[in-house]
């Protein structure tokens, strides 16, 4: 076991862990079939599993549902508009306006109040009810998790992909590349995610990224998935490195030094694959950080830019009317909550199956 | 709710001769005059202790800098021009037009044109740290604003000798046209031409007087010391003020010497939290405009406690003329007949009035435009978007991030655009940054939110400094729109050179109205939407009915406790 101070973690061989799973039954079987074998048994994890695949189906049917229960595009304001409940005509955001009289005297008729939730009774229209711009509710719910989600999973895997990379070099040759990679870590680590998350949000959500053979607009979603990539680096790559590190000394390196195995090689052929399941599970732990700080960011105007919808967006548009209008924060709170906690206990159950003794986390 | 902001203005409006003047003699000319905003209370006039009252946040706490509603507020109690707006006369709907002389002891006398200004000051006053007040104050004010690079230098434009303070403002000397003597108390003001809203530019505030010794840069805490009734004793930015009273304020005919013996207020913008600091009797004052999703319920819980009043104030969306596709007139007309006004005013919470004029109904030269000019109709606005050749054009559109309404109405023209054949981009700004940001040219920031709250009542506030093709600047600049038409600019310059006998007279209200109607129905030149409504609300402590309201804002020094 190497502990880097940060994260604890253990490599187990197969025959340690067949040792634990009852010996003789198991022999022959490989490490990947005995952490399947463990995870079909943890069934609070499958249920979260499942509980995750149902919000990613929905959110991926978001069009569907679109054009064919609530009629209406996500960011379509429909403000002064109308819909039919039970036969009769009824505003979608309730209509106000101010009364001049003598002497000076006003007369406030309060409006722009949304429709609430009409649970079916104006067909799929506005299921969820109107936001405060008229917009629909359910469909931004939808779309607003596709976004959250894709932001998500997209920036999880690139840091994924980035820090493995980072991580490999670094602990593989030593010296001058790992002192400057260590200290690019250590950079990015200094500051706090979601203050360094807003600082280059705001900055790119202005004018885009514009350098070079790159050209982001500044509304692309890819602005947030680049941003949370990046600042989610170190969490990664550093847990990582110190793996490679501790394996980089073990007997079959050496035996594939001495056959003759190049650099890269080993490093793909030897050290990847032993560090294989730590990263699976670094991944589904990571996946919901970047969720949240996604909708951290979107919430503080640093994220997905609006009309476009994201669950963070959705929160900061219902926190001024939370009294009056509950829902419209907290739906997008409920699927954040469902979403989070799931990939998150999964994501231990999925550790308790790959390496029983592992205590691979995500250190803030 | 951040609609109480008055933006940065670079230019002053610069118009004919010695109205104010004439303005000052008649009490408010045609339409002015009306009566006060409060009603009357057996209360007013008690003196009590302290008044505790939640106030929105602010960009300055010095005269000399702050170009904001929230300073404005309580700037009215402590600093003071030599002529003030009378705040016995200012009326809802009719506007503070009465000027009464403040630190000067009488209204100017001027010559027959009114660009030769003589004012002598009162004896014997002082300011609120013991300084005598010296005619030289006035002069190293004005200097003072100049050298802070203050938003309101160009109100000064006008006065001879500020064109080298005006192209070096921060190495700003001297101002020939301002001759003071020290020893007689006098002050002359000398014009290069005839300029009709002269007096109501030095009941601005920053045309204050404050102490020569003031330094000459941001002064907040505490602020310059008062020559009004009150003075800051202590500012805390974006957390707390303390408001107490000046013990060298001798009282001045006019100027209401105030209730309380202080004002302590605390500074948030969370519109929820402050109606609950005084709903639950912590405070006494709401500044903050009420949160719309809860008027109704609040209302109906708290009745007289809250009060509504009409401001000034014209909520539109800027078009950018320099850019297509704003600079053909079909695109301009597309968006009025794009947007739903009632709908905007339902944003709003219902806190206003529906308009199609830029000049607000509470000017006597306001006229309805009737027949309503764009109604709503979004089928008209397609085919003015295809008549106008631009369609499938990408349009960027401007608005305010961190104001829920002003965001929203952003965020509906956006929308509305999108729906008859451009393609919108969405820009929100912080509100600190955003009119900075869309008045500069190199933005070309085509289209977005905006208002305009009066800052002196007489319509060369709206017409020249946001309608007037002179008045396009580079940086800070006001007319968003780029308005450029050479008939309309001729009219705003006659009309603000006529002479001070007609300048309210029935003929010259109807040119201003013709005018009105001119730029938004001919050359839909902006898209007005509304005239905005905003709330004061007090706790049970206090007596609502002898609240004053002067035009812009109450006066939290003349409000009593039952």
């Amino acid at each position: 076991m190497a502990t880097t101070g940060q994260e604890e973690f253990t490599l187990d061989t197969a025959a340690e862990l067949a040792a634990e799973e009852g010996g003789s039954k198991i022999e022959g079987k490989s490490p990947w079939t005995l952490a399947a074998r463990r995870l079909r048994r943890n069934y609070l994890a499958l249920a979260f599993l499942g509980l995750f695949i149902l919000v990613l189906v929905a959110c991926l049917l978001a069009p569907v549902y679109s054009t064919h229960v609530s009629h209406v595009h996500p960011d379509d304001a429909n403000a002064g508009g109308s819909i039919t409940v039970h036969g009769k005509k009824v505003p979608v955001l309730s209509q106000g306006g101010s009364k001049f009289g003598a002497g000076g005297s006003v007369t406030v008729t309060v409006g722009g109040i949304p429709i609430g939730p009409q649970w079916g009774a104006s067909g799929g229209e506005y299921f969820f009810g109107a936001d405060g711009l008229g917009r629909d509710v359910g469909t931004r719910l939808l779309y607003g998790g596709r976004n959250s989600l894709m932001i998500g999973l997209s920036s999880a895997a690139i840091t994924t992909v980035i820090s493995i990379l980072l991580a490999l070099i670094a602990a593989y040759f030593g010296g001058a590349p790992d002192w400057i990679i260590s200290r690019f870590f250590d950079l990015i680590w200094a500051f706090p995610v979601i203050l360094l998350g807003i600082a280059l949000g705001t900055a790119l959500s202005i004018n885009g990224f514009n350098h070079g053979p790159i050209h982001i607009g500044a509304g692309s979603l890819w602005i947030p998935i680049a941003v949370i990539a990046f600042v989610f680096i170190p969490y990664i790559g550093r847990p990582l490195r110190g793996q490679v590190l501790a394996l980089r000394n073990r007997e079959f390196v050496e035996a594939a030094t001495a056959q003759g195995a190049g650099s890269l090689r080993i490093m793909l052929t030897e050290l990847l694959p032993n560090i294989a399941s730590s990263v699976l599970v670094l991944f589904t732990l990571i996946v919901a950080n970047a969720i949240l700080t996604e909708v951290g960011l979107s919430f503080l105007g640093a994220g997905v830019q609006p009309p476009h919808p994201s669950w963070g967006t959705m929160i900061a548009d219902g926190q001024d009317v939370l009294a009056s209008d509950p829902w419209l924060s907290l739906l997008p709170g409920i699927m954040i909550t469902i979403t989070v906690i799931s990939l998150n206990v999964f994501g231990d159950g999925l550790r308790d199956a790959l390496d029983p003794r592992a205590k691979v986390r995500i250190e803030h | 709710m951040r609609t109480k902001r008055v933006r940065s203005v670079a230019v002053a409006a610069v118009v004919a001769a010695g109205l104010a003047l004439v303005v000052s003699a008649c009490g408010g000319g045609g339409g002015g005059g009306g009566g006060s905003s409060s009603t009357s209370s057996s209360s007013q006039g008690k003196t009590f202790s302290q008044i505790k009252v939640v106030w929105g946040t602010t960009d300055y706490m010095d005269p000399g800098l702050s170009y904001r509603l929230e300073s404005w507020q309580i700037f009215q109690d402590v600093y003071l021009g030599l002529v003030a707006k009378n705040p016995q006369t200012c009326g809802v709907g009719v506007g503070c037009t009465k000027i009464i002389p403040a630190i000067a002891e009488a209204l100017p006398k001027s010559n027959s044109d009114g660009t030769d200004l003589k004012f002598t000051l009162r004896k014997g006053l002082k300011f609120s740290n013991g300084e005598p007040i010296k005619a030289s104050d006035f002069k190293n004010s004005i200097i003072r604003d100049f050298k802070l690079n203050s938003p309101g230098i160009g109100f000064f434009s006008n006065i001879a000798g500020s064109e080298a303070c005006e192209g070096n403002p921060s190495k700003c000397s001297d101002i020939s046209g301002i001759i003071v003597d020290d020893k007689a108390g006098t002050v002359e003001i000398k014009l290069t031409k005839p300029q009709s809203d002269f007096l109501y530019i030095l009941t601005t505030f920053f045309a204050a007087i404050v102490p020569s010794s003031t330094p000459d840069k941001d002064t907040e805490n505490p602020p310059p010391p008062a020559d009004g009734p009150y003075y800051i004793s202590q500012y805390k930015p974006s957390r707390s003020f303390t408001v107490v009273r000046n013990p060298n304020w001798q009282s001045i005919p006019g100027i209401p010497d105030g209730n309380p013996d202080k004002i302590t207020a605390i500074m948030t913008n969370d519109l929820a939290q402050s109606a609950q600091y005084v709903q639950s009797g912590q405070y006494d004052y709401d500044e903050n405009t009420l949160p719309t999703d809860r008027l109704k319920q609040l209302q109906q819980k708290y009745g007289e406690q809250i009060k509504l009043w009409r401001t000034p104030s014209t909520y539109y969306f800027f078009m950018n003329q320099r850019t297509p596709p704003f600079d053909k007139l079909e695109a301009r007309q597309a968006v009025n007949y794009a947007i739903n006004r009632q709908t905007l005013v339902d944003l709003r919470g219902g806190l206003g009035v529906p308009t199609w004029n830029f000049l607000p109904p509470t000017y006597p030269q306001y006229k309805k435009i009737t027949p309503t000019p764009y109604p709503y109709d979004l089928q008209k606005a397609k085919q003015l978007v295809q008549q106008s050749g631009t369609a499938g054009m990408t349009v960027g559109v401007y608005t305010i991030s961190d104001d829920d309404i002003d965001k929203k109405q952003g965020e509906y023209l956006a929308s509305q655009l999108d729906k008859i054949g451009w393609k919108t981009k969405l820009h929100e700004l912080a509100g600190a940054n955003y009119f900075v940001i869309v008045g500069n040219q190199k933005t070309k920031a085509q289209i977005g939110f905006t208002d305009w709250f009066e800052d002196y009542p007489y319509p060369t506030d709206w017409f020249d400094v946001l309608q007037n093709g002179k008045n396009i600047h580079e940086q800070h600049n006001n007319n968003n729109s780029n308005v450029n038409f050479k008939d309309t600019n001729a009219e705003i310059d006659r009309l603000g050179h006529l002479p001070p006998s007609q300048a309210f007279t029935d003929s010259t209200n109807a040119a201003w109205a013709a005018l009105d109607k001119k730029l938004m129905v001919q050359y839909a030149s902006e898209a007005p939407f509304l005239n905005g409504v905003i709330t004061s609300f007090f706790s049970s402590r206090m007596d609502p009915n002898c609240d004053i309201f002067t035009d812009l804002f109450d006066d939290v020094a003349q409000m009593c406790v039952k």
